[in-house]
């Protein structure tokens, strides 16, 4: 059943329905769920990706297991090209999935979820292509690979061998699907916005006149000398939660750092050497923050690694 | 004896190419290492990997490691026997081997007769050691980026996930364990992930290849490089093209795919007014496509054609399913309509400007720290090309050309696509200038002054691209140490010896009549002007006197101790002249080369080398090169002497000449002449003590030898020749 915008109750034929941008994401929720993840909701603070959200970043961190599956909005305020490049935007949504221990048999449950989409590696030429990861600005790094579908990158994949500084054991793996280029590719269309996102409306119908707007405050709207002191706020506020041994609110303000520096980088007001040192300074909070999670879920006698939870994933 | 095979199969997750191809190689030296390590040899060993699995085959093994017989030194039979009865010594030394005193044998040394252990150690069964040496020989492959995975703390380059290990036809034991989770060898190896993704049983090591080959595996990398690069061709020649194949590609798409099939895809032909090399670089380093360009080969290893365009085609290694081809094209068409439909968006956004209204974004981008901007960067580029263009006396056309493309030299840096493909700085620039009406040589002089990029790059042929590529290197040199960050052991951010070389090779090739010395000492004061900073001179006139050294030696395969005498032992002054006059620096030193090579440098090294060592003792300085203003003739008592005059005086015009036309055969004929004369000083019926008790007469003669020797400085420093054996 579809609710189309006049809002009039739609009878669907599911046979004949296609694929939509809601309908990947609901397979993907269905899908991971079914093998033991989380099904968790997207952050409420901006982030550059997905690895950024409590959910992944602070959860790699330490012993405890961890499965979960989630959309998250991403902001690249630099990638905004007004909406005129068919094939970039600065705010898109990736699908993430991120499961420690990493187990045994995650390749071939993650072509499974290919074939849930439709997808079936039979029919294409499926490479794991070398490709490691690193965020300077959060401590953290992996090695993995980008996942070729008849050469169009579909999904990110990475074992976290650091995160925040730490080192990450045991090791998680981090898959992260670019959800509008899968829905192209399914959709057979060549632009972001003539995805449909359900049988009426289209991606461009949601999002065009964000992108618009949002890629002329990036470049020409934002006021430099207010970002700069919110930098130095969000900073400020980062420090004081770090001494109260706040980890979430703390994070919330690294985040907004992070963003914060996007933003100003984007408007080219930091130099090349100016961004070596706000990176520097946004890394070292997210480092404190990474090791108060772990201290904080050490004094808890780290809670998770007692509970029978689903962490096995099964193909 | 029996000749045993021991097959060993590693199952991955697929690993990058560049492991693959370091961890076949470090295989293919290090295991037979291992088993002579072992007593063991091995008739042959085969390496093979794809990304998935490392396989190797070591064929001929004996059953058994043989025996090995050891006599062990004990103690001398004088102290292991009292009263004909064994001791402490002999005792001890006896459980030590595990032995009774009864079974130690005696041996006469040359040192007396002494106790000895006969032992033997039996050989063990070779599965039961490869058992063991599989999993060093696993483990200790080396790489870059290694990972732990899963719970456990093991490192390889990518999760394993299996072991196939057979001994003969038996299953081979090894354990490997990480963490929880713990990896036993089987009889089972992988087939492709979608063409065979059930297991294949191994039934002998001899019919793997072949068994994998039904799995859809080309398990020998020479093989799939072969079946690429013939595949590649042959589906060109359908589109009436050839494809250009490059090494490094080749190599990676070997070890990205299992089973490769060549298929071709087409592009909308309206991109192909984009800049080639723009098509090329999504192609090759974001998509590993081989390009196709137009017109057939000669033969299948044919060089591609030069000059031939671009066909609106491309060629994808998949690993996918030969049936699929046509679904995987259309896939892969897609992909690369997109990127070059980004790539044209850029170019139609750039080129909506001239490559000149480019320039006020440099200012926003910083050169370096405390360095300012590219903006006054390119500034400084402009002033060092003018002081290099003045140096070359170049007519006002080439100056303002020279100066225009210092001007424009760095704009592309702040357009879309050079932001998009950074790889591409300069080549854009030259695309970009043709578009904004400059002139060819303007154009190309924005390309070349990048070059060379690498090692193995060309190096600038027009004046403009090496007059700008100077200015260039020199700019970031000199302000680089200006602020301290000289590179340090294998440290070296700022590329700062490549720039330097690139400055030396530039001026040999295009041989530029250049000061560099000066060059650097103007650009060094103008640095240290702006606030209050050291001149960096000194240090950066030693690092480039180490640079023309290594090149020297490295590159043109000069000797050692020729170098060193074109640049002098001790004397900055003298080691300065090679950096005033870097050609002559060259020129010196492939004639010294060349002269050592047929045997006049053993002529002359005698005579020079005798004079130059004396001439030490003495206090002449080296420019004096006259001896009527310096010798006084009265002062001689042998005729020798005067004979040594007369030949310095017969020198004096050749060796002046010499200065002027750098012909160092004429000098050094001049002192194959003044071989006897100074023979007849030293050694004649009328031969001198140099070092006389008289003041004034040992000044005299040190002083003829002096000259000798400045004549000599003026080819090189003999002093610091070694004597040809």
């Amino acid at each position: 059943m579809g609710v189309n915008y006049h809002g009039r109750i739609l009878k669907v034929n599911h046979e004949e329905r296609g694929v939509n941008f809601q309908s990947v994401i609901a397979t993907l929720h269905q899908f991971w769920s079914d093998r033991g993840c989380l099904i968790a909701q997207p952050y409420d603070v901006e982030k550059g990706a997905g690895t950024k959200s409590p959910h992944t970043f602070l959860r790699a961190i330490g012993p405890e297991p961890w499965s979960v599956a989630y959309v998250e909005p991403c902001r690249r305020p630099g990638d905004g090209r007004y909406g005129q490049n068919p094939n970039r935007y600065q705010y898109y949504y990736q699908y993430q999935v991120f499961i420690k221990p990493s187990p045994p048999n995650i390749q071939d449950t993650y072509l499974d979820s290919l074939r849930a989409l439709g997808i079936r590696p039979e029919d294409h030429d499926i490479r794991f292509v070398e490709d490691n990861w690193e965020d300077a600005a959060v401590g953290a790094w992996g090695v993995g690979w980008e996942v070729w579908l008849d050469g169009m990158e579909i999904t990110q994949f990475t074992y976290f061998q650091q995160c925040g500084g730490l080192d990450c054991s045991p090791v998680s793996i981090e898959m992260t699907y670019g959800l509008e280029r899968l829905t192209m590719y399914l959709q057979e269309v060549d632009g972001i916005a003539k995805i449909k996102w359900n049988d009426c409306l289209s991606y461009g119908d949601v999002h065009l006149q964000g992108e618009i707007e949002q890629s002329t405050y990036n470049f020409e709207a934002s006021s430099p000398s207010l970002l700069f002191n919110l930098f130095n706020l969000y900073e400020q506020e980062a420090t004081q939660l770090i001494q109260r041994q706040l980890v979430l609110p703390a994070l919330d303000y690294v985040l907004k750092c992070s963003h914060g520096f996007n933003l100003l980088d984007a408007r080219g007001v930091i130099s090349v050497s100016e961004r070596t040192r706000y990176i520097g300074r946004i890394r070292s909070l997210a480092r404190q923050v990474a090791q108060l999670y772990f201290t904080q879920r050490e004094s808890l006698e780290f809670p998770l690694c007692k509970l029978p939870i689903a962490s096995q994933i099964t193909g | 004896m029996d000749k045993n095979t021991f097959l060993l199969e590693v199952g991955t997750e697929e690993m990058p190419a560049t492991f693959v191809a370091g961890a076949l190689h470090q295989w293919r030296s290090q295991i037979s290492a291992s088993l002579s390590d072992h007593f063991l040899t091995a008739e042959s060993i085969e390496v093979y990997g794809t990304p998935r699995r490392l396989v190797v085959l070591v064929h001929g093994l004996p059953a058994q490691q043989p025996d090995r017989h050891e006599e062990i030194k004990g103690p001398s039979l004088q102290a292991a026997f009292t009263n004909g009865q064994p001791g402490k010594a002999a005792i001890g030394f006896a459980q030590k081997q595990g032995l009774g005193v009864e079974q130690l044998v005696t041996r006469l040394t040359d040192k007396g007769e002494f106790l000895f252990a006969l032992k033997r150690t039996p050989g063990q069964p070779t599965s039961q050691l490869l058992s063991h040496l599989a999993y060093e020989w696993i483990m200790g492959l080396e790489g870059k980026r290694l990972m732990r995975w899963g719970d456990g703390d093991l490192k390889f380059s990518r999760p394993i996930r299996w072991l196939l290990a057979l001994w003969q036809e038996q299953l081979l034991p090894i354990t490997i364990t990480n963490g929880t989770e713990t990896m036993v060898s089987g009889l089972y190896s992988q087939g492709h992930r979608v063409l065979h993704p059930q297991p294949v049983e191994i039934t002998h090591s001899s019919r793997y290849q072949s068994q994998l080959q039904s799995a859809f595996i080309q398990v020998n990398p020479l093989h799939r490089r072969h079946s690429i690069q013939e595949q590649v061709q042959a589906i060109a020649r359908t589109v009436g093209g050839h494809a250009v194949i490059y090494p490094e590609l080749l190599d990676e798409v070997t070890h990205l795919v299992e089973w490769p099939t060549a298929i071709i895809g087409a592009y909308d032909p309206e991109f192909l007014n984009l800049p080639p090399e723009v098509i090329t670089t999504v192609m090759v380093t974001h998509q590993r496509y081989f390009p196709v360009l137009q017109g057939e080969l000669g033969g299948e290893l044919s060089a591609p054609i030069h000059g031939a365009p671009l066909l609106p085609y491309f060629i994808t290694i998949s690993n996918g399913d030969p049936a699929k081809s046509s679904l995987i094209a259309a896939g892969n068409e897609r992909v690369i309509r997109a990127r070059l439909a980004d790539a044209q968006f850029f170019y139609q956004a750039d080129t909506t400007h001239s490559l000149e209204e480019f320039l006020p974004k440099l200012e926003q981008v910083t050169f370096q720290d405390t360095l300012g901007s590219m903006g006054q960067k390119v500034g400084r580029i402009q002033e060092i090309a003018g002081c290099i263009t003045r140096q070359l006396n170049l007519n006002a056309q080439q100056q303002q050309t020279i100066l225009r493309t210092s001007l424009l030299c760095k704009a592309d840096l702040v357009t879309q696509m050079v932001g998009e493909f950074p790889e591409l700085q300069g080549v854009i620039g030259q695309n970009y200038a043709l578009v904004s009406g400059e002139s060819e040589e303007i154009a190309c002089g924005i390309f070349e002054h990048y070059l060379p990029r690498n090692a193995d790059d060309f190096l600038p042929q027009s004046l403009p691209g090496q007059v700008v590529g100077i200015s260039d290197r020199l700019d970031t040199l000199v302000n680089i140490f200006g602020i301290g960050l000289l590179p340090s052991g294998s440290s070296d951010p700022f590329a700062l010896r490549r720039a330097a070389n690139a400055i030396i090779n530039i001026i040999w090739s295009a041989r530029l009549p250049l000061n560099l010395f000066t060059l650097l000492e103007n650009t060094c004061i103008q640095f240290a002007a702006k606030g209050e900073r050291q001149n960096p001179l000194p240090v950066l006139r030693d690092f480039f006197i180490q640079r023309v050294r290594n090149l020297l030696q490295d590159e043109r395969s000069i000797d050692y101790d020729l170098v060193q005498a074109v640049l002098g032992d001790n004397d900055s002054t003298y080691t300065q002249l090679v950096l005033q006059d870097l050609l002559n620096g060259l020129d010196r030193a492939l004639f010294l080369q060349t002269i050592r090579h047929n045997g006049t440098l053993g002529q002359i090294y005698p005579t020079v080398n005798r004079a130059s060592r004396l001439a030490i003792h003495g206090d002449l300085p080296k420019e004096v090169l006259n001896p009527a203003s310096i010798i006084n003739p009265h002062l001689f008592l042998e005729p020798s002497e005067q004979g040594l005059y007369d030949a310095l005086l017969q020198l004096l015009p050749i060796t002046q000449s010499c200065q002027m036309d750098r012909d160092y055969q004429k000098l050094v004929a001049g002192l194959v002449a003044i071989a006897q004369p100074v023979s007849d000083f030293f050694d004649g019926p009328h031969s001198v003590l140099v070092m006389d008790e008289n003041p004034d007469i040992r000044h005299n003669r040190l002083n003829l030898l002096a000259i000798l020797r400045n004549h000599a400085l003026i080819l090189a420093d003999f002093n610091c020749i070694v004597k040809d054996s």
